[in-house]
């Protein structure tokens, strides 16, 4: 579709609303551009086509006024409102006016009263009622905070000492064993130590023995000689 | 008279209490209405319930009727809000796929009854109607109206586009643009002569 108008004439052309003059020129259009003349054609078959609806005859209906009456009313008491309907709407009536009257309930010792607007003095005790609340609330959860707090520092103080009980005796322990060891250590030595004295003692005893032979062997020489 | 002075006087006899004029004016207009409801839904118990509503609209409203516009207008104007109701509580006539030679005339059935059993011209027209349902039926509902109200009820652009509150120039793109969708699947399936 190279022709620019083509869409906007034709859906001109087919609004069917044209005056005379617009439509002649719309058709004289038409004549000249391929292009608008061929995508006209079709849409016109196609319109043409729908309009070949072969009407059907209406099956047979209750058309009298009766029944429409009837219906008529059958809706109206639908639509009427039944004592139950209108609770739910006194009901938000009723809320709706709590929040814009500011009414208020109190029940207290003197009664029940209910009060529309800005009551001070009712109000008044009522806040002084809250603040009391609030101060002993505010005290138990202190008390609360410090017990738990104490509980806290007792398990703690448990703890430490359970733990440096358990530390020191397994210093003492550590300590014992190693005293242990050390004592072992120096009975070897001290049995090393011995062994190697005999063994000296023995081998001088053998020097001095073999000195005593070779003075002996000596003495014997000269005495030959 | 004319038709638009007898439709005046039937409506203020109706008003009144009159029985006569109220069938009358029913009889006028019902086929209209009952075609346009074949149309739109694609089969008669729909197309019943659909006629059946309009009227009653019309009779709730007719005290409201002015004679400021022409009474057809203002019943199809009835008649297009109660179709956009009905397709909105039911979804009518929408076709998911293209169908094939085969399903063709599937869940279109507008003739009750066995069609073997009809003479060859109202043969012809059993098919000429399912064919055009069937097209109208792969629009939109939107377009589908326009095209209803534009070429089988005569309104023109400036009373379509107060109905679907829209304006003029939109509703002539939107039968534009419907039509051009026909016309590209009926020369697709060769479906119209």
């Amino acid at each position: 579709m190279s022709c620019p108008k083509t869409e906007h004439l034709l859906q001109e052309y087919l609004a069917d609303d044209l005056t005379a003059v617009a439509r002649d020129e719309i058709e004289k259009h038409l004549l000249d551009c391929a292009d608008c003349h061929s995508e006209l054609e079709p849409l016109l078959m196609t319109q043409a086509s729908l309009r070949g609806w072969q009407e059907q005859r209406v099956p047979h209906w209750n058309r009298s006024l009766n029944l429409f009456q009837h219906e008529q009313r059958s809706a109206a008491n639908a639509r009427g409102w039944s004592a139950w309907q209108w609770l739910p709407t006194a009901a938000s009536c009723a809320m709706l006016a709590i929040l814009l009257l500011n009414v208020s309930v109190l029940n207290d010792e003197q009664g029940f009263s209910i009060s529309i607007g800005d009551r001070s003095e009712a109000n008044a005790g009522l806040d002084a009622a809250i603040s009391a609340l609030q101060t002993q609330q505010r005290a138990e959860l202190q008390e609360l905070v410090t017990r738990v707090e104490d509980r806290l520092d007792s398990n703690s103080v448990s703890l430490l000492r359970a733990v440096m009980e358990q530390t020191q005796q397994t210093t003492a322990e550590n300590f014992e064993q190693l005293y242990a060891y050390f004592e072992q250590q120096r009975l070897l030595d001290l049995q090393d130590m011995r062994v190697g004295y005999e063994e000296l003692v023995n081998s001088d005893y053998e020097t001095i023995r073999s000195l005593q032979q070779l003075a002996t062997f000596v003495s014997y020489e000269g005495n030959v000689r | 008279m004319s038709l638009i002075e007898e439709d005046e006087a039937l409506i203020a006899a109706a008003l009144n209490g009159s029985a006569y004029a109220w069938e009358k004016l029913v009889k006028r207009f019902e086929s209209r209405v009952y075609n346009l409801g074949l149309r739109l839904t694609g089969n008669p118990t729909d197309a019943l319930d659909l006629m059946q509503e309009v009227f009653l609209g019309v009779y709730r409203n007719l005290h409201r009727f002015r004679g400021d516009a022409k009474f057809s207008s203002w019943l199809f104007r009835i008649a297009h809000n109660k179709a956009v109701d009905m397709n909105r509580r039911k979804r009518l006539m929408t076709v998911q796929s293209r169908p094939t030679s085969e399903d063709e005339d599937e869940g279109f059935d507008i003739f009750p009854g066995d069609a073997r059993e009809e003479p060859e011209h109202k043969l012809n027209e059993i098919e000429t109607n399912q064919r055009i349902i069937q097209l109208l039926a792969k629009l939109p509902m939107e377009q589908r109206l326009v095209v209803e109200l534009k070429i089988f009820q005569s309104l023109t652009f400036g009373e379509i586009a107060l109905m679907q509150e829209i304006s003029e120039n939109t509703a002539k793109t939107r039968f534009y643009t419907a039509l051009k969708k026909l016309k590209d699947i009926a020369e697709d399936q060769h479906v119209l002569s």
